[in-house]
């Protein structure tokens, strides 16, 4: 079916699927078909923030006093985080939106892949406090082996998705030949591949952060690297959230309460959806053997990071009705919470207290008390 | 129907042990200051790091949650006991 920028049938939103429906025309939301979509948006704006707001001028001279492994660390962690956020930028709005059909869902893919935008912003912001040209650092990205193999995966989802669907608006259901390679274009087809790209979407935003956030933490917790570590608690506040948009669609499309065939579909793949995570189980595990291969840091070594990858996953897995084949049962990392909590966050000092500060801030109604004590 | 303020409930944490919750602190903190340790992250509700089974009792939340709870389920970070409850906490 050929996209449509602005659907001039007449479609009524409320019996729409999330995806693979009517493309959305009208962008209202005084009624949703799944209002979590709406209450995540307001959210996420909630949380609006900078790079800018945050000072990183002390981790320049933190930086310095690191030794050499720690220092790879660092680094390497920063070039991972921005490969995560340079995909993530980008492929929720080009795979999903050509393809969504409920406006809160449109609406939330844009708000979470913009805030996406901002935390590539403050690596950018990041690395140019440390050195004058952090070119070499951006130019490894696409050069390191180690990153390379973990950028693969994590876009092959999204681009088997993107093709698909590009096939399906041009030239529709069917078979189709391609510079001399057929592929097979059905609608079953078509969400197969959705539902797979959803599950390694919650795969990155449940797991794939967490390694780097727990080095940028341990480099907090010995009050290195302190500018550093505010910007990752705000990206990781940011990123729960996102995490929490998933699991809704995955376990929603589960339980039968969007499209039915999705519902079908989650049956059929549940096995390729805990490969899927468990692969980036393993590739985080192999990515802290990378990160400690030249001695580890203080506080953190490669073992009880792994421990802690484990741990997370039991929880995320559960959350989407999957079971993880590990036994960690106690937090290896508990001081990650406190780094993880939002009320730790702090942006501006009058945030310091409630994150939520701007949301009903203003008034409308006025009573003839509020004038009680005004004398003229 | 309101709970009258100030009222204390049982909390019964299946094979963990029992709390005693306060109005003025939300289930997951009531569960800490009796040394029940669960799993948490956000505390304000969207995260769902703290998702707990309910299988007695009723709670009320005091910031509306985001983060998906299957039907039995409930984030003690934003709710308080509404009359004495039974809960399962991963072990």
């Amino acid at each position: 079916m050929k996209y449509t920028t602005f659907n001039q049938k007449s479609v009524n939103p409320l019996a729409e699927p999330m995806f693979f429906g009517n493309p959305v025309n009208v962008a209202r939301y005084d009624q949703q078909k799944h209002d979590i979509f709406e209450k995540l948006i307001e959210k996420q704006i909630s949380f609006f923030w900078r790079p800018e707001e945050v000072d990183v001028s002390r981790d320049r001279v933190d930086f310095q006093k690191l030794t050499e492994p720690e220092k790879h660390i660092f680094i390497s962690n920063l070039k991972y985080q921005t490969l995560l956020d340079s995909v993530q930028g980008r492929s929720p709005n080009i795979a999903m939106l050509p393809i969504v059909s409920l406006p809160e869902l449109e609406t939330w893919i844009e708000t979470w892949s913009f805030f996406e935008t901002i935390h590539s912003r403050s690596y950018t912001h990041i690395l140019r406090n440390l050195f004058s040209d952090p070119s070499a650092v951006f130019d490894d990205i696409v050069a390191n082996e180690e990153i390379k193999r973990r950028a693969t995966d994590i876009s092959r989802y999204y681009d088997d998705l993107i093709f698909a669907t590009q096939l399906w608006q041009t030239q529709g259901e069917g078979v189709h030949t391609v510079n001399g390679e057929t592929h097979e274009i059905t609608m079953r087809e078509l969400k197969k591949k959705l539902y797979l790209c959803m599950n390694s979407v919650n795969a990155l935003e449940a797991i794939r952060f967490y390694v780097s956030f727990a080095c940028t933490f341990a480099f907090a917790e010995r009050k290195l690297m302190e500018g550093n570590s505010k910007i990752i608690r705000l990206i990781a506040r940011d990123e729960n959230l996102h995490l929490t948009s998933t699991q809704h669609i995955l376990n929603i499309w589960a339980k039968g309460k969007d499209d039915p065939e999705m519902a079908e579909i989650a049956q059929e793949c549940k096995e390729e959806a805990t490969a899927i995570f468990l692969t980036a189980v393993e590739q985080e595990k192999e990515w802290a053997e990378y990160l400690f291969q030249h001695g580890s840091m203080i506080g953190l070594n490669k073992d009880i990071l792994c421990q802690y990858v484990e741990y997370i996953a039991v929880q995320r897995m559960g959350a989407i009705g999957l079971e993880a084949p590990y036994s960690v049962k106690s937090n290896p990392l508990p001081w990650m919470n406190n780094y993880l909590n939002s009320d730790n966050v702090q942006v501006a000092p009058q945030e310091s207290e409630i994150s939520s500060y701007l949301v009903g801030q203003i008034d409308s109604s006025v009573s003839g008390d509020d004038f009680a004590d005004m004398e003229l | 129907m309101s709970t009258p303020p100030g009222e204390v409930f049982h909390i019964d944490v299946i094979d963990v042990g029992c709390a005693r919750s306060s109005p003025d602190k939300t289930l997951l903190e009531s569960l800490e200051s009796a040394s029940i340790d669960i799993h948490f992250h956000c505390r304000e509700g969207f995260c769902g790091a703290c998702r707990t089974q309910l299988l007695e009792g009723e709670v009320d939340y005091t910031t509306d949650p985001l983060a998906y709870i299957d039907d039995d389920e409930i984030l003690p970070c934003c709710c308080v006991a509404k009359s004495n409850i039974k809960i399962k906490v991963p072990l």
